[in-house]
């Protein structure tokens, strides 16, 4: 990858983008809460197992398929992939927050990469709501015509959901900045194989049904800091 | 058995078996299975690879079966009828007692406008272990306008060494009613097995008449690094149950969902389950539970608050136990 394409491309991985993601924890809150994760260990244990079950053969095999799409501009078949990830996404917070980070990267992307049509069209089919818009496809979209390959968007997806995870579990449970860079550093290598192993011409699935269910508790919490 | 026509007749059913050919509406006979495999049809498919087909029709004030074909392992009986609504109540019956590699079943249902439909088995779906050859099971509903289809099966029990691909495809018509229950046990739990499965495939889809659409699918594969059971496996059932219907009003919905939700909270630590709004009008739940009691209790507790809200009508009992 190119420096361009880098530079290009971090600005949506960054947390400093403003893509509400700091405002959702994927139902991590109602785990917390539920006593499912109280050390950082269990907090560990928790991510790997959505990550690998519930996300490689979805959102991260979206992201893929969504970065090839944007290389061909196959705007029809970005708009596919983003209807059969809405079909699988169960609980209402949890595909409503994916739809709010999506519509907001797909915005500030298409705004400010003008010469990219796909991007264009997208933000077009989602704003007449012809496309969900969740954040998979449209990071993938984005990612694609910064110029970087569907590995490397399927890393950067994952890191930056890895990242949201930590910065959650700080806010939830007595977690420190060294501790969650140290859980971070271990999930890399799943990061990296997970990444690379997600094969674009396999069925989209999950197995996550631990994570699924907090995530659909997470509404019928007393007291909540996070919408998801 | 014989059941009546639309006309009110009664004649004999389409029963087939797998030596004989169907018949197409168009009067030919053919063959499906001699297209698939030439030479092949003779006695070792019989009993593997088993079709079911029925459609229920709503003629008076009953629900009955305007159309049947099966072949073996495949075996029907006539519905019951449980109380005064009409619902026609099927058990369906494989009593071969389980998949083996290589078995093929497929069931194809049509519920017609307005009838009203219980589905159960008399026993779990068992898989037993293979060689190598995948067990499947394949399922297509098509719930027309103002249908009821209660579908209630008994949990899957894959044995350690199976293989298993399972799919259930519905569309829901407008006004329609589906519930749908799926489960799934770790294995043979008082043999200490569980999870030891080759692997496992299971999709359910729904699509409702405005062509949104329900998708779960996981393919579970403990062997490699993206396909193993994980957290879950402390767990020995996990189960979804789907209540679809495009003409409610939110309020059912709302009333339901905080029902459902407080049903699940009954028995912590026990089960451990979630319920949400799902990308088609109505309801989807998942839980996970330790024992078959505390998951059949459960099936019981969230299918009776279902029947309430959304048919106004009691708990019904199946009368299996």
């Amino acid at each position: 990858m190119n420096t361009p394409a880098l530079l290009e491309g971090l600005r949506f991985v960054d947390t400093f983008f403003p893509s509400g993601g700091y405002a959702f924890s994927s139902g991590l809150e109602a785990a917390v809460q539920g006593g499912a994760v109280k050390t950082s260990d269990q907090l560990a244990k928790y991510v790997e197992d959505l990550l690998r079950g519930g996300m490689s053969r979805r959102e991260v095999l979206a992201v893929k398929q969504a970065n090839r799409a944007a290389s061909k501009g196959l705007l029809k078949v970005s708009v596919q992939i983003d209807r059969a990830l809405e079909a699988t996404k169960l609980g209402r917070e949890s595909r409503m927050a994916s739809r709010q980070m999506g519509r907001q990267v797909i915005r500030v992307a298409a705004d400010q990469m003008r010469a990219k049509s796909i991007l264009n069209e997208y933000r077009d089919e989602v704003e007449a709501d012809r496309a969900p818009g969740h954040l998979a496809v449209t990071f993938g979209l984005t990612m694609g015509s910064c110029g970087w390959n569907p590995e490397e968007t399927a890393g950067a997806f994952l890191y930056q959901t890895a990242v949201g995870f930590i910065s959650s579990a700080m806010r939830l449970s007595p977690i420190g900045q060294h501790e969650g860079q140290r859980i971070l550093g271990e999930w890399l290598p799943l990061i990296e194989r997970i990444s690379r192993e997600v094969d674009l011409d396999t069925a989209m699935s999950s197995w996550s049904p631990i994570q699924d269910i907090y995530a659909m508790r997470h509404g019928s919490l007393e007291w909540r800091l996070f919408r998801s | 058995m014989t059941m009546p026509t639309e006309q009110g007749q009664r004649k004999r059913p389409a029963r087939k078996t797998g030596t004989s050919q169907p018949r197409t509406s168009s009067g030919t006979r053919t063959s499906v299975r001699k297209k698939k495999s030439p030479g092949r049809f003779a006695t070792e498919l019989v009993g593997r690879v088993g079709e079911l087909k029925l459609t229920y029709t709503k003629l008076d004030h009953r629900t009955v079966i305007s159309h049947s074909y099966f072949t073996t392992p495949w075996k029907l009986l006539p519905p019951i009828y449980l109380d005064d609504t009409g619902s026609a109540y099927t058990l369906l019956v494989n009593p071969s007692g389980g998949l083996v590699g290589g078995d093929h079943l497929s069931l194809d249902m049509t519920v017609e406008q307005h009838a009203h439909v219980l589905i159960s088995a008399p026993s779990a779906n068992r898989v037993y272990q293979t060689e190598g050859l995948v067990s499947e099971q394949h399922v297509t509903i098509a719930v027309e306008p103002g249908a009821i289809l209660e579908w209630f099966p008994e949990h899957t029990i894959p044995f350690a060494g199976s293989r298993f691909r399972q799919s259930l495809r519905a569309t829901v018509g407008p006004g329609a009613t589906l519930f749908l229950w799926d489960a799934l046990a770790s294995g043979r739990i008082a043999r200490g097995e569980r999870w030891a499965f080759t692997d496992l495939e299971n999709e359910i889809l729904i699509t409702t008449a405005n062509g949104n659409s329900l998708l779960e699918r996981y393919a579970l594969d403990p062997a490699t690094d993206l396909g193993v059971v994980g957290l879950a496996e402390e767990w020995d059932y996990v189960a979804s149950f789907y209540i679809v219907n495009d003409a409610l009003a939110p309020e059912v919905w709302t009333g339901l969902e905080s029902t459902i939700a407080a049903l699940l909270d009954t028995n912590p630590g026990a089960v451990l389950g979630g319920v949400s709004t799902p990308p088609v009008p109505g309801l989807a739940v998942k839980l996970l539970a330790r024992t078959a009691p505390d998951l059949l209790a459960m099936m019981e507790a969230l299918w009776a608050a279902a029947r309430e809200a959304v048919l106004k009508l009691p708990p019904i009992s199946l009368r299996k136990y």
